[in-house]
């Protein structure tokens, strides 16, 4: 997959989790950017993320996410 | 309706859209648990929420069970809840089993007194139905399959704990178990416990496992006021034995040793078992009534018997009048009302028309009928009295017959909508075994039981200019019903005489004996036969189709004193009969 094809995945992903179709992400995207991604929301989006590619994150790479661009990296690395 | 799905992220969204003005039921629960629910809530918030009941939530602080629960004027008691939800984790037990500065063998002992302190604080402050989850059972066997030999282990704690938790409820009134330990298993706790996500949040289990756990406490609420399902309605056919009593006789019918029967039986002993706490057993089946009873009075492999329902129909009218009839029998509601058949037509009837109904989808196979059933969860109690178990006497059916009303107004708009297809064709080499088949094993819808072997249908098949043999396969938007009917017709000068005509029971007053015999006029227009004959020969097995020829004027010519009848119709007198049934291709 290419980076842009998981960036779409990605924002499909958020998109349906915030049922908002206005999201628009971005590598610097941080949670204080986008109106529901509080702590709760932050697991439900690794949660759904691991669904929907189909790979999993350890416990340091989930507590260590700091934007978009890191986890849409991450996700690269993870994606055969 | 049938049962919506558990999914977690269906569910989520769902709870943003609870609303309390269109509840008509409300219930207060307060959470009180030592790891998290805040995805919890949001779940049990959506579950009411499909049952109509508005759930109003108190949260308690993180970690602060018995602090709460001993504090007088703690903002728990101040929510005034009906029902108080103490979930205890195996995750914060290991913790604690792991501080535990007593003998290892003492603390599940231990732990169930700082448990029974809870209950006894809520119970002197707050009139609430106390809800106790018990404890999944650890993955981690340091022993192995000597853990349960061994003292010291977490694990034999655990086990230990919930055996102590469930023996004290038994003397509680007000506590009932959140078996915990029954849906993590039966989920399977590889799958249940997810540890990073207890390391992120402290989420006692999977997200994709909470709504089972949800689901479990709002099935224990709604049970607090009566049970949910009053009366369970089982078709026969393919539901309590294999096969099909009419044709096939109490000796071909799957049960016992034969087939697949003995998965027939183990769904009759569920259902005896339903029986026995208090749910009402009711047959709803398509079948001259004599032939239903039959295997009850007489299969020694039956384990349910006539005695055990509360209502018995079995006859040709439309299912949906004849549960509506056993609903106004019981004085229930349809709600209260389970119903069980194995046809995809018969549950998509019901549920376009009495919507009310519970109808589940059921399995292919029979052996999987049971655990269909169980996870529907549609089976809690609250409680279990003298009356429930003798609640089934009490509304013993007493065999009367039943003053139906007909068929609902729905049911042509039923049949429309399911886009029904059939396709005409004269007998072909690819159809014949199906055919021959038909023509040998159908009972009831049978004119003349004549038995026409395969050779003759060739013969039949390869005789253009007497015969006109067609077969008619049917199905529709929901299914494919195969081949159902088949009609053996022979010149015989001016007359166009019905030598044979068989269809499958399965498909009766959708349309398809009208759409046959427009077919067999239009053909006799074709050749230019002036009538339309036929004869109706009794059997002990076909007086279905005793008048059907009256049904569609034809004049009766002569009768024997078997009971024996001649028909005929002139061509020029017959007019099409509406049908709800579009022909796909004509083959003669």
């Amino acid at each position: 997959m290419t980076r842009e094809e998981i960036t779409e995945k990605l924002q499909a992903v958020f998109h349906d989790v915030f049922e908002d179709e206005s999201i628009r992400l971005r590598d610097d995207m941080t949670a204080k950017d986008v109106k529901h991604w509080d702590s709760l929301n932050h697991i439900n989006i690794i949660i759904a993320s691991e669904q929907k590619f189909g790979i999993s994150l350890t416990t340091k790479e989930a507590l260590n996410l700091k934007n978009i661009g890191e986890f849409i990296t991450l996700l690269q690395s993870k994606i055969k | 309706m049938t049962a919506p799905a558990l999914d977690y992220f269906e569910l989520i969204k769902e709870a943003k859209r609870v609303a309390a003005d269109r509840c008509p039921g409300k219930v207060r629960i307060a959470f009180l648990a030592d790891c998290s629910t805040q995805y919890l809530v949001p779940l049990v918030k959506a579950l009411f929420f499909r049952k109509g009941v508005f759930c109003e939530a108190y949260e308690a602080q993180f970690d602060a069970i018995a602090q709460e629960a001993c504090s007088d004027d703690s903002a728990l008691y101040r929510f005034k809840p009906e029902i108080v939800l103490i979930f205890n984790s195996t995750a914060a037990l290991r913790r604690s089993y792991f501080a535990f500065e007593g003998a290892a063998p003492d603390f599940a002992e231990q732990s169930l007194k700082q448990i029974r302190a809870v209950w006894d604080a809520v119970k002197q402050r707050s009139s609430a139905m106390i809800f106790q989850t018990n404890f999944a059972a650890p993955y981690d066997r340091i022993f192995g399959n000597f853990e349960l030999k061994a003292d010291a282990s977490f694990p034999a704690a655990v086990s230990r704990l919930n055996g102590l938790l469930a023996q004290a409820a038994k003397s509680e009134e007000r506590v009932l178990i959140n078996d915990i330990d029954h849906i993590s298993s039966y989920l399977g706790r590889r799958r249940w416990f997810d540890e990073k996500l207890w390391l992120l949040s402290k989420t006692p289990c999977a997200l994709d496992c909470l709504p089972y756990a949800a689901q479990s406490v709002v099935s224990m609420a709604q049970a607090l006021t009566g049970p949910s399902v009053k009366c369970v309605v089982v078709d026969l056919d393919n539901t309590l034995w294999g096969g099909v009593i009419g044709d096939d006789g109490l000796e071909g019918i799957g049960l016992g040793e034969l087939g697949d029967g003995k998965a027939y039986q183990a769904f009759q002993h569920y259902l005896l078992e339903l029986k026995k706490r208090g749910i009402l057993l009711a047959v709803c089946s398509r079948n001259d009534e004599g032939v239903a009873r039959l295997p009850f009075r007489e299969h020694p492999d039956m384990v349910l018997k006539e005695g055990d329902f509360s209502a018995f129909i079995a006859n040709y009218e439309n299912k949906a009048a004849n549960i509506k009839a056993i609903q106004e029998r019981l004085n229930i509601g349809l709600n209260a009302m389970l119903f069980i058949d194995d046809d995809y037509f018969e549950r998509n009837l019901v549920r376009s028309t009495l919507p009310d109904v519970l109808v589940p989808e059921m399995p292919a196979d029979p052996a999987d009928y049971v655990k269909t059933l169980c996870e529907l969860g549609l089976f809690e109690a609250a409680a279990f009295s003298q009356e429930d178990r003798r609640r089934a006497d009490l509304y013993k059916d007493d065999a009367r017959r039943e003053n139906l009303k007909s068929s609902f107004a729905n049911m042509d708009d039923y049949l429309k909508s399911l886009e029904m297809k059939a396709s005409l064709g004269r007998f072909d080499s690819f159809h014949l075994p199906r055919i021959a088949q038909l023509l040998a094993r159908s009972n009831q819808f049978n004119l003349t039981t004549r038995r026409r072997s395969l050779a003759d249908c060739e013969r039949f098949m390869n005789d253009q200019a007497k015969y006109r043999p067609f077969y008619i396969t049917l199905k529709d938007k929901l299914g494919d019903n195969g081949l159902i009917c088949a009609v053996i017709l022979r010149r015989d000068g001016e007359d166009l005489e019905i030598d044979e005509w068989v269809m499958s029971c399965r498909v009766l007053l959708r349309g398809v004996e009208q759409f046959t015999m427009n077919a067999v006029f239009e053909i006799a227009k074709s050749v230019g036969a002036k009538r339309v004959t036929g004869c109706y020969r009794p059997t002990p097995k076909n007086g279905l189709v005793k008048d059907i020829y009256a049904k569609f004027s034809f004049d009766r010519l002569a009768e024997s004193s078997e009971g024996e009848t001649r028909w005929s119709l002139d061509v020029s007198r017959y007019e099409e009969k509406p049908v709800f049934i579009a022909q796909q291709a004509e083959v003669h």
